[in-house]
């Protein structure tokens, strides 16, 4: 059972929502996570990096592929962490709207 | 406890999170090419029947179910329509490999069905027609048969 816990590396809205589409993959582009954000490249590189330094995300540089494509995968701990975020998340939901259900 | 979000920052959150998980989903499906390649191959194995020559027909059915094995185990997942990205199992479902499989052998019944029609209304190439009709079918409702896994895909997804 994931332990709800807010991360506060990854709830902020543009890396939330990097790491929500890398929660959905096993692996993604960065051109696909630049194109479905609206994001610059450096402005993703930048988010990609904090993600990284955390060791949430792990980018692959495949040597097989003749076009210079970069692959971003969530870590085990980051898909951990993700998890965890959206249980703290759901948590805080579910209590204010049993709040409310109780008033 | 005090929480370090608003209740409606966090449900704004979940609805990132969900659109995030939309946004793959969308990405569920088989590449153009094999449904091309498949409806092709349907008419070229319809036209080979149509020449009555029994060992050939097997030989190139046994080529095409060879071929479709080696291509199937790396598209009828649904997890791969682009080099852009790979839909993770678990979001992907099992229902794509199931629908695809089971599809091509209601195909092939239907193949028949339609050549021994063809052949009892006096079709001088049975085969080919059914095959032609069948071919139709793959391309047109390939593509839809896709759209209803992402549709069951995101409906799962907002149900959890």
């Amino acid at each position: 059972m994931t332990v709800a816990r807010f991360d506060e590396l990854i709830h902020p809205s543009t890396r939330l929502s990097i790491v929500a589409l890398l929660a959905a993959a096993d692996w993604v582009e960065f051109a696909f996570v630049r194109d479905q954000l609206g994001l610059s490249d450096s402005a993703l590189s930048k988010q990609f990096s904090t993600l990284e330094e955390a060791g949430y995300v792990s980018m692959e540089r495949p040597v097989s592929d003749r076009r210079r494509r970069v692959r971003a995968r969530l870590t085990p701990e980051g898909r951990e962490a993700f998890q965890a975020h959206v249980a703290a998340l759901r948590a805080i939901v579910g209590s204010a709207d049993s709040a409310s259900a109780v008033l | 406890m005090e929480h370090p979000v608003t209740p409606a920052e966090a449900r704004a959150a979940l609805e990132t999170v969900e659109g995030g998980r939309l946004r793959v989903i969308d990405e569920i499906d088989l590449p153009s090419w094999y449904w091309w390649g498949l409806a092709l191959c349907w008419i070229g194995l319809g036209f080979i029947a149509d020449l009555n020559h029994p060992w050939i027909t097997a030989a190139a059915t046994c080529a095409f179910g060879a071929a479709h094995s080696a291509v199937a185990p790396r598209v009828v997942s649904g997890r791969h329509r682009t080099r852009r990205l790979s839909v993770s199992a678990a979001v992907a479902g099992c229902a794509t490999p199931r629908l695809v499989i089971g599809g091509l052998i209601a195909l092939a019944a239907l193949t028949v069905a339609l050549g021994f029609a063809a052949n009892a209304d006096g079709a001088r190439h049975p085969a080919t027609v059914a095959s032609v009709v069948v071919a139709v079918v793959i391309v047109l409702g390939g593509p839809r048969l896709l759209a209803v896994v992402r549709r069951n895909a995101a409906r799962s997804a907002t149900a959890t």
